[in-house]
This record gives structure tokens, sequence and C-alpha cells, in this order.
């Protein structure tokens, strides 16, 4: 009973430095990304625009507003902006361990703790430039409300969960070789066809849906993500219980990677 | 009480297959209050020792038991954040280590006496200020032992006098593990040495007979 009392306090005790250490970290983050200074954190909501809007404009001048009878903006924005966290999430875990290697002296903070903050503004940067946007699109009637909420979210979740686990899993193999950190730009390329941005699962050949969902966990958020906005418009193909067995195993081998990814490290 | 036992490190080759043992097969103890000075040429492994200590790099082998907390490593680099201000760093520290921000900050002003440039960015700081701030903020967090790198060595004269001020007259009951170069300081202050050549140790309580093997090597 008392070592029961006292594992709790162990535990009680992890939580609280665990807390306190990734505290400390977000905010020195915040302070070193977006400054105190100039546009600071604005440029979260600028920066995806700035490319957004004249991409969005020529493609309407060109295409016309729909495609295969889906709204082109909302269309073309709920799959930029997931994309666009995929590749600020995995670029920025690439050499990001031993980029922090000055926080690794304080031996309270670990290399997971590092990168999680990364992360978190990552996401937060994300799902705010998302928000933004979206809002801003209603507003000017370039959007719809979605039609299903949930199921949009459900599909904005798995995306943060599919990144998270990728940029794991890149920020260790990046430490590990040169290599990869030069593959990773082509793969992210090669990423950007596959991933699901440009088609819906029902435009496909059955062989190759089949292919796509069983290998691309984006493919099923994006089906998602569609399906709660668009609703009734198309039929979705997508399978939450496949695809959260998928990112569990991927999360998994990045922890695993995470564990001992100090022994790769040189720091000076 | 700090305990090295059958310490090993290794890293791998460059070029190739293979490793180089940077620490071979190192054991010692450090008492609460004692002065350790560590000694050897550039390259014979007491930075990275120090750094093993401190928890920033994993042992190939061997075991470090640390029963009481034991500060960052404190040399030139390392520790601070470059693109922030020597107030963020503070802040940061002190959220890290969980102490009071104002109380810190008097104390690291009132010490390394860096005066507006606090509001600056560290990047900008030379090397002697970022010394100053970084061995301000580990002695206003208070460890039990504290890891030093060569930086003593470092500063101006008046900035050596308060740092050994501090370190062996006002916290005599503080641990120190002491890399360093300059015999004066090694003789007055620590009380046992341990050598370093190509990655093997030994411990000497002669200081005298440590500084002149030391110096043949």
């Amino acid at each position: 009973m008392k070592r029961q009392a006292s594992a709790i306090r162990v535990f009680v005790r992890g939580i609280r430095t665990q807390k306190r250490v990734l505290g400390a970290l977000i905010m020195r983050d915040v302070i070193t990304r977006w400054g105190r200074r100039n546009l600071g954190f604005a440029w979260v909501f600028v920066e995806p625009l700035s490319f957004a809007v004249p991409v969005l404009l020529i493609w309407r001048a060109m295409r016309g507003d729909l495609e295969h009878g889906l709204p082109l903006t909302a269309f073309l924005w709920s799959g930029y902006l997931p994309i666009l966290l995929f590749r600020h999430a995995t670029n920025s875990s690439i050499g990001l361990i031993r980029g922090s290697s000055g926080l690794l002296y304080h031996h309270c903070v670990t290399p997971l703790d590092a990168f999680t903050s990364n992360f978190i503004l990552d996401l937060v940067g994300s799902w705010a430039a998302m928000a933004f946007s979206f809002a801003l699109f209603y507003l000017f009637g370039a959007m719809d409300l979605p039609e299903n909420l949930g199921l949009f979210l459900g599909g904005i979740g798995i995306m943060a969960w599919w990144a998270l686990s990728m940029a794991l899993i890149v920020a260790c193999l990046s430490e590990r070789s040169e290599a990869f950190a030069h593959i990773w730009q082509t793969i992210s390329y090669i990423y950007f066809i596959v991933c699901g941005f440009f088609f819906l699962c029902v435009w496909l050949p059955d062989k190759l849906r089949d292919l796509a969902l069983a290998t691309m966990p984006s493919v099923h958020a994006y089906e998602m993500i569609r399906a709660g906005l668009f609703g009734s418009k198309f039929r979705p193909y997508y399978d939450v219980g496949y695809v959260s067995f998928y990112l569990a195993i991927v999360t998994v081998i990045g922890l695993w990677l995470m564990r001992d990814v100090r022994e790769h490290l040189e720091i000076d | 009480m700090i305990t090295v036992d059958s310490l090993v490190k290794d890293y791998p080759v460059e070029a190739g297959y293979g490793f180089h043992r940077v620490i071979s097969n190192v054991s010692f103890t450090v008492a609460p209050g004692e002065k350790l000075a560590i000694l050897g040429r550039n390259g014979a492994g007491k930075s990275t020792l120090i750094r093993l200590i401190a928890g920033i790099e994993r042992p190939t082998s061997g075991v470090i038991e640390r029963t009481m907390s034991v500060s960052w490593p404190i040399g030139f680099s390392g520790g601070l954040g470059g693109r922030m201000s020597g107030n963020d760093n503070i802040r940061f520290i002190c959220r890290l280590y969980d102490k009071p921000f104002e109380l810190v900050r008097a104390y690291v002003d009132d010490y390394a006496q860096l005066g507006k440039f606090l509001s600056d960015p560290v990047r900008t700081y030379s090397t002697g200020m970022r010394a100053r701030l970084n061995f301000a903020l580990s002695l206003a967090i208070d460890f039990d032992c504290y890891l030093i790198d060569e930086i003593i060595a470092a500063g101006d004269t008046r900035f050596q006098r308060r740092s050994y001020e501090e370190l062996f007259e006002r916290r005599a009951d503080r641990s120190l593990i002491l890399a360093s170069h300059v015999p004066d300081i090694v003789k007055s202050y620590c009380s046992r040495a341990l050598v370093m050549h190509h990655g093997r140790a030994k411990l000497f309580e002669d200081l005298d007979l440590a500084i002149a093997i030391s110096n043949d090597l």
C-alpha cells in the first residue's frame, strides 16, 4: 500500500515536471519563432494565404468554380492546408534535435520534449491559419459551412496525428543519416501527388483506390474532411479503425526511434 | 554523491566502420563538498566526461549515479538561446528549474553586470558576456554540484576573482568538478585531481604530482 502511494507520488511529480518543461519550451519557441517585434504571430495567417489566394484565383479563371461538381475553392483549400501542416511539421523536424542541443544541456529536457514543443507550435499555427482562412472565405461567400462538422474535424484530427507520427520519424532518421534529410525533400514532393489533395476515391479505378486506401492514411483523412464539407454530394471511402491502427504503428516506430536518438547525437 | 563506475564512451568514426574510444573504463566518486579537478591535454576526454556526468550524452557502457542535483556544464557554449534576449533566457531557465524570475534576474543582473544588454539577443554578446550570463544563471539556480569546463580561466580578472569567491568561499559546502588548464586554481582550491590521457583516467591525491604528470603527457 505504501509502495503504491509512493509510486503514485513519483508519477504525479513526473507529470508536473513534464508540464513545467513543456511549458518553458513552448514559451521559448514562441519567442524564437515569432519574436517580440514586427508581424510576429500574424505570419501564421499571412503566409498560407499569400500562397493560396493567387493560386486559387488563377485556377478559378482557368477551370471555372466547380471541380467534378464540387465547389472548387473549398475543395482545393481543404486539400492544401493539411499539406501545409505535414510539410511544416516534417521539414521543421529535420535536424531539429541537433539544432536544439543547447536545450539538452539541461538534463530535465529530453529530445522528445524539444520535438513535442516544436510540433505543438506547428499544429497551433496550422489550425489557427485554418480557422482564420475558412472564416474569411465563408464571409466572402467562397465557402459554405461544413455539412457534417464532426466528420470534418475528425479528418483534421487524423491529419494532425499523421503529421505528428511522420515528423517523429523524420526527426529521428535525419539525425542518423545525412542522406535522409536530402531524400526527404523528394519524398515530400511525391507525397504531394499521392496524399489525396487532388482526388477523391470515387474518381479512381477500383484497384488504384484500394491501393491508395491501404497505403496512405491521408487519403482516409481527406475523404472524411471532404465528406464533412460536402456531405451527400459524393460517396466517401474511409475506415477510421484501419487508419487508427496504421497510425498507432507509425507512432510506436517513431517513439522507438526517439528512445535512442541521443546515441546518434554529437553535441558541441 | 556522484558515483562513476566503469564508464565507457565511444563515438562512431566519421569515415567507414568502427569507433573511437573517448572515455575508457573510468571510475571515481565525488562526495558532497568535494572539489575535483580534471586535468589533461586538449582532446583527452575532459569535456566529454563532463557532458556524460551532466546527462547530456549517454554512456556507451558503465553507470553514473547522482544523488545530488548537478548543474548543466558551464562553459563557453550551450545552455543559452542565441536568438533570445538575456532576459528571455533568464525567464526560460526560471520556468525550467521552477525558480522565481524576479529574484533570479536581480541576482544575475548584479553578478554578471550586463546592464541594458540583458534586453539584447544573446547572439550579439561577446564570449565573455555570454560566459558571465551562463555562469551567473547557474549560480542563481543553486545546484549541489557545479560542472565547470574551463570557463573561470576566461573573462577579466575581476570576473575571475568574483567567480572564485562565489564558488570556493561562499559555497564551500557545494561540490565542484572543474576541468582546467590553470595549475594555480587547481592547487589552491581542489582536493583531488583526475588526470586524463587518451580516454583513460587516474585519480591523484597529490595535486603537485598530478599537475607535473599532466604537463609531461
